[in-house]
């Protein structure tokens, strides 16, 4: 080997070496884990735009009757009231990471405000962001309180578990067998669980056979209900956790010939949902205000951006935001004595 | 040429794609076309794109896994269990969660090649397996995962996140070892003609349960990376994966019949699927017409693809 060829090589290896070194010094790691202060939620919102008013709502399972006539059909008559744009983005499915993708995309958009529901708590990172780029951000449904968001609005999960646990023991006089079912790895209705199981554990008689996961599905419902009739003729009642568990275990329990003998208490007050309760198949619904998430959920964004409350000369100086930190609107609680109430005509 | 490009998924879809991009860019010039934008369409995209890269491996040679969506749930929490509750260090925990893909390969690869189990039936029962492996392990989901764990895919380099990177070197990797390798490059013969590949020598069998292990493999990684991104582990992740990124192999070139496909189409098609995605956010088309147009996207760029080719080149 030359003079030559040995100094072609020796700069070859110092440039990849330098090469490398830089590439390794451009590399960014991720902030580390902060503690979210009060001071955290003093937003600046001078950059909103508030010419081209647009308050974005992104969920998952876009689609979920459910959300779309009570959170979705509000936040629209809320838009048309308040005469501004409204939009409705995200998965037509439950999928979580891809509603992270949504909120990250509409980010680079500069919506006026964010009415996000707190699907799961790995959203708060890009809660965070959302509020780092100066955009009014609110939460429903679930609280995700390991973020940055500027309000909460929503029903706690654990409380709707506690009032089934109670009408239960109600409707079987603290005695036999109770199954439940829902979205299995959900974190609000594992929250709904363990209210469920605080109430129950208290009565001896009380026997829990077991949790199932019925992927929010009407016919898988109905298959877990038929299997646990099954396995235990005796059962004395089933709790239901989504919004299709009820019409699920009605169908199972009706076609089982035991409508009134076996107690159903479940979620939600869409109109098959009542209409089982006014047949006497369902025991009590529990119902959530979600009119109310995202009615006021919006209206917060609106106040916040529109600065319609101010309590300090400058609320971003001062660390402080204008609206409530956290709303709990409360359950409803149907039952066959004011069902006829909540029945539209 | 213009027979050349209409021959090959890879240039036509590439076309495609920078004609759309052209046009949404002058339609949102403030939203669409800036750096932050295209790099969180690539974020995006880049879990799927891994996930791609495998499944075009597996069509390719005329199989597929519909259990990889499952995959991509239990790794992902499997890793994240092991260093949320044992507080086992970050690269054995990577190497245990990489080691239960691999298993989940080599059963499904298994069963399929040397018990002649329908690759439909397998993989669909062992989608529903996993996923409830993937309840089982992490309830509703683990929080608080090590921030070394987390660093994975949250870094930056050069500005760019770091799954993006994996998912170039993912792709770039499997691109040299199909060009490149006679080992890749059998399973284009294995999907052509599994028979004749057999009678020629080759070990179809032995590379059929080769080609679920690397796709679960992929998978697997895939997972431990979504779980690093979001900083948490769900057992929901992934869920749909598995017909996005067959949509997005096909779009890119492959058959179900095996033996046709490249594997930077896996990437264009999966790029295509993100910028639909991208551009209907952008947009605000609500999320009930989302699925509808993508799907009829699909339909319609494989009849226009079809018909194209009829016409000019000749070739149906």
């Amino acid at each position: 080997m030359n003079e030559k060829q040995r100094y072609i090589e020796m700069l070859v290896r110092r440039i990849f070496i330098g090469a490398i070194i830089v590439l390794f010094g451009s590399c960014e790691l991720p902030p580390r884990n902060e503690n979210i202060t009060r001071h955290d939620l003093g937003t600046d919102f001078d950059s909103v735009d508030i010419v081209n008013e647009e308050y974005v709502m992104i969920t998952t399972a876009v689609t979920m009757p459910m959300y779309v006539n009570h959170d979705q059909a509000a936040f629209k008559r809320w838009g048309k009231k308040m005469n501004v744009k409204v939009s409705i983005l995200g998965p037509a499915d439950w999928d979580v990471p891809a509603q992270i993708n949504t909120i990250e995309e509409v980010i680079g958009t500069h919506p006026t405000g964010l009415l996000i529901n707190g699907t799961d708590p790995a959203i708060a990172q890009v809660i965070n962001k959302a509020v780092a780029a100066g955009i009014p951000t609110v939460v429903y449904d679930s609280d995700i309180p390991n973020s940055k968001r500027h309000a909460f609005l929503g029903t706690d999960w654990y409380e709707i578990g506690k009032m089934q646990g109670e009408e239960m023991v109600k409707l079987i006089a603290g005695k036999g067998k109770v199954a439940y079912m829902g979205i299995l790895g959900l974190t609000n209705m594992e929250q709904g669980f363990l209210g469920l199981l605080d109430v129950l554990k208290k009565y001896p008689e009380i026997e829990v056979v077991g949790k199932y996961d019925d992927k929010a599905n009407v016919e898988e419902a109905a298959r877990i209900t038929s299997d646990i009739l099954a396995a235990h003729p005796d059962i004395a009642g089933i709790c239901g956790f989504d919004s299709n568990s009820g019409p699920g275990i009605a169908l199972a329990v009706r076609e089982a010939g035991k409508t009134g003998k076996i107690k159903i208490t479940t979620v939600d007050w869409e109109p098959e949902h009542l209409q089982l309760l006014k047949d006497g198949v369902i025991q009590m619904l529990a119902g959530q205000k979600r009119e109310l998430f995202t009615w006021y959920g919006a209206q917060f964004l609106y106040d916040m951006v529109h600065r319609t409350n101010p309590l300090a000369q400058n609320d971003a100086k001062a660390g402080i935001t204008s609206v409530p930190y956290i709303i709990n609107t409360g359950l409803l609680k149907i039952t066959p004595e004011n069902v006829d109430q909540f029945i539209k005509r | 040429m213009i027979q050349k490009i209409l021959e090959e998924r890879v240039y036509s879809l590439g076309i495609l794609l920078v004609i759309t991009a052209l046009i949404t860019s002058a339609v949102f010039p403030g939203t669409f076309p800036t750096f932050e934008n295209f790099s969180q369409i690539l974020l995006n995209l880049s879990i799927d794109t891994i996930v791609a890269v495998g499944m075009m491996l597996l069509l390719i040679s005329g199989a597929f896994d519909l259990s990889v969506g499952s995959i991509v749930a239990f790794t992902g929490c499997l890793t994240a269990y092991l260093m949320h509750f044992f507080n086992i260090p970050v690269p054995i925990a990577l190497a245990a969660g990489l080691a239960s893909a691999f298993l989940i390969g080599w059963v499904n690869g298994y069963l399929i090649a040397y018990q002649n189990i329908n690759p439909m039936i397998q993989t669909l029962a062992m989608m529903g397996i996993v996923r409830g492996c993937a309840l089982l392990v992490s309830g509703s989901g683990i929080q608080n995962l090590p921030y070394w764990f987390n660093a994975i895919g949250q870094s930056k380099l050069l500005g760019v996140q770091m799954p993006i990177w994996y998912m170039l070197a993912t792709v770039f990797a499997f691109t040299f070892l199909f060009n490149k390798t006679i080992f890749f490059r059998r399973y284009y013969y294995i999907g052509g003609n599994e028979k004749a590949a057999d009678l020629s020598g080759i070990q179809v069998k032995k590379m059929k349960m080769t080609g679920f292990i690397i796709t679960a493999v992929l998978a697997g990684f895939a997972g431990i990376l979504l779980s690093s991104r979001l900083g948490a582990a769900l057992p929901t992740m992934g869920r749909g994966l598995e017909l996005r990124v067959i949509t997005a192999v096909i779009l890119g070139g492959a058959t179900l019949s095996g033996g046709f496909g490249k594997i930077p189409g896996a990437l264009l098609g999966a790029l295509f699927m993100g910028l639909i995605s991208n551009i209907m956010v952008i947009a605000r088309v609500s999320g009930y017409w989302q699925d509808i147009i993508l799907g009829l996207i699909l339909i319609g760029t494989l009849w226009v693809d079809k018909y194209l080719q009829k016409e000019y080149a000749g070739v149906v």
